[in-house]
């Protein structure tokens, strides 16, 4: 469980550190594995298997849309890859040392990714990006019910793997061009 | 509490639609009102914390996806704040260790929730110029309710005993800090359609203090309020928006009674309400009752202000007013029928 975790947050930070389009379908793909392989012992096999599809269908559309490339790492990324280290080293210093109980990678991983899903989604202003950071928020949101002492079911993890197979079809409405005419031209925001 | 505030959203809805002023876009508000309401009902519905958080997030990306002036990335950042915000509370609640996780846990609950309205310290950003369905009020004013009724209900059995506190003084803090900061914005700031936003946020810092005195005056003087805001507050921000664009300030009689509903006094839904938190604070703790007292005389010149920012109600608009005071009369006459249907 523990090299899944590891996965699950390698995973997070490859969509934290990708801009392009191949890198967070990667990044995507092996957060839903991992999450998956940690749903199951956590009393959610159905649950397991809609994060799973869920995700696998969401890393499949990011990959046909937004830019054609890997761009993992680009120039400027340097505050991405500590927030990514400083996050891993926190949040597993919080799950194995401060806390007890028997699912230490299962809280590492849920709240390791929630936070960095959080901060991918507030840094950037590209939509495929946002998009991609929504449907891994919504995969850790399914797993984080398996932490509770009576676990729901897998309702929360089923809806979860919903949200992350159907919000990439999300089309964005375009900003009015009268907007877009008499405003300076988005850039991304994100410190790279 | 959720059956009730949902069939209030549903009624707010229906006058919001049958009485919008002739320009508006009445099948653009009754698409997103309905999609907004299966949202509601689906929170009501939710079992646990967990679904709750799952709808906000696809309510939120659904909202943002509509046009407007600010773009997809920027109106997804607070909702989705408070998605993670409620997550990771909920995930330190239900570990075991330590007390202060569980209060951290309880912090970040509040913080999520605080998030999701769009109160202070995590207001909306906000745009006099938008449309309604695409700006930050249907979070404070109709969706919001429902999902602070729920948040609060549904935390009560995941927040710790030991937490407990803490969250209510959390609750109470920032209703404190959304009252004043609201109702002192309402009367000063210059924009009237913000100042119409500031005096949300000073209802929701009633309720907010209700919910954390977490006795049944409290609740039932949150659940008032909220009815307050969305058959109230809400309709006439909606038929004020025309004259606020106008920038006609009127003070016919009309206004000063539009006014007198906003500033909560007798005989109006805001009255009993402030009546029962008053009773509530001083049973708990009467400094509290003291401060909310003061707070509460803050509430009149941005009434005010938001009354005669109303322009003169015409046609299907003054028939709508109409309604409005009336139901804010009798759930400010006879609350009891709304307080038992919720069993408080």
């Amino acid at each position: 469980m523990a090299g899944a975790a590891f996965v699950a947050w390698v995973g997070a930070a490859i969509v934290v550190l990708a801009d392009g389009r191949r890198g967070q379908a990667l990044g995507l793909a092996l957060l839903a594995m991992s999450l998956a392989v940690l749903a199951w012992p956590a009393g959610m096999a159905a649950g397991s298997v809609a994060i799973a599809l869920g995700g696998l269908i969401a890393a499949v559309q990011c990959w046909r849309s937004g830019p054609a490339a890997w761009g993992i790492m680009p120039a400027g990324s340097t505050p991405r890859l500590i927030l990514c280290i400083a996050s891993a080293l926190f949040v597993f210093w919080l799950a194995a040392s401060v806390t007890s109980g028997p699912d230490a990678s299962l809280r590492f991983a849920v709240i390791v990714v929630s936070g960095l899903m959080g901060a991918r989604v507030l840094m950037s202003r590209d939509t495929s990006v946002v998009l991609t950071g929504i449907a891994a928020l919504a995969l850790a949101l399914g797993l984080a019910s398996g932490l509770a002492a009576q676990s729901p079911g897998p309702g929360p993890a089923i809806v979860g793997g919903l949200i992350a197979a159907g919000v990439l079809f999300v089309p964005a409405a375009p900003i009015p061009s009268a907007i877009q005419a008499a405003s300076p031209a988005p850039t991304d925001s994100d410190g790279a | 509490m959720e059956p009730e505030l949902l069939l209030g959203s549903t009624l707010a809805l229906v006058l919001a639609v049958v009485f919008a002023p002739p320009r508006a876009p009445r099948a653009n508000l009754l698409t997103w009102g309905l999609l907004g309401l299966a949202g509601m009902a689906a929170i009501a519905i939710a079992p646990t914390l967990d679904l709750i958080v799952l709808i906000l997030l696809v309510l939120a990306v659904l909202q943002a996806r509509l046009a407007s002036h600010r773009d997809f990335a920027t109106r997804l950042r607070a909702p989705v704040l408070a998605v993670v915000l409620l997550a990771l509370g909920l995930a330190l609640e239900r570990m075991q260790g330590p007390v202060v996780l569980d209060r951290f846990g309880a912090v970040g609950i509040v913080a999520g929730l605080a998030a999701a309205v769009g109160l202070l310290p995590y207001a909306h950003e906000f745009d006099p110029e938008e449309s309604l369905v695409a700006s930050p009020i249907p979070w404070i004013a109709f969706v919001g309710p429902l999902l602070a009724a729920a948040v609060v209900s549904r935390a009560s059995g995941v927040v710790a005993a030991d937490a407990g506190d803490a969250f209510g003084a959390m609750l109470i803090g920032l209703g404190l800090l959304n009252m004043l900061w609201g109702a002192v914005g309402s009367w000063r700031t210059e924009n009237d359609a913000a100042a119409w936003r500031y005096s949300f946020m000073s209802d929701w810092g009633l309720a907010l203090c209700g919910f954390g005195l977490a006795i049944a005056d409290g609740r039932a003087a949150a659940l008032i309020i909220l009815f307050s805001i969305v058959l109230g507050r809400l309709p006439l921000y909606l038929w004020s928006r025309q004259a606020l664009r106008e920038k006609v300030p009127t003070d016919r009689p009309i206004n000063l009674v539009v006014a007198a509903v906003l500033a909560g006094s007798a005989p109006f839904a805001g009255f009993p309400a402030r009546v029962l938190l008053l009773r509530g604070a001083t049973q708990l703790y009467w400094p509290l009752a003291l401060v909310l007292a003061a707070a509460m005389l803050l509430w009149l010149p941005g009434s005010l202000r938001l009354g005669r920012s109303m322009g003169v109600p015409r046609g299907r608009q003054a028939v709508g007013v109409a309604i409005v005071l009336a139901l804010n009369v009798l759930l400010g006459v006879y609350p009891q029928p709304l307080l038992t249907l919720a069993g408080l």
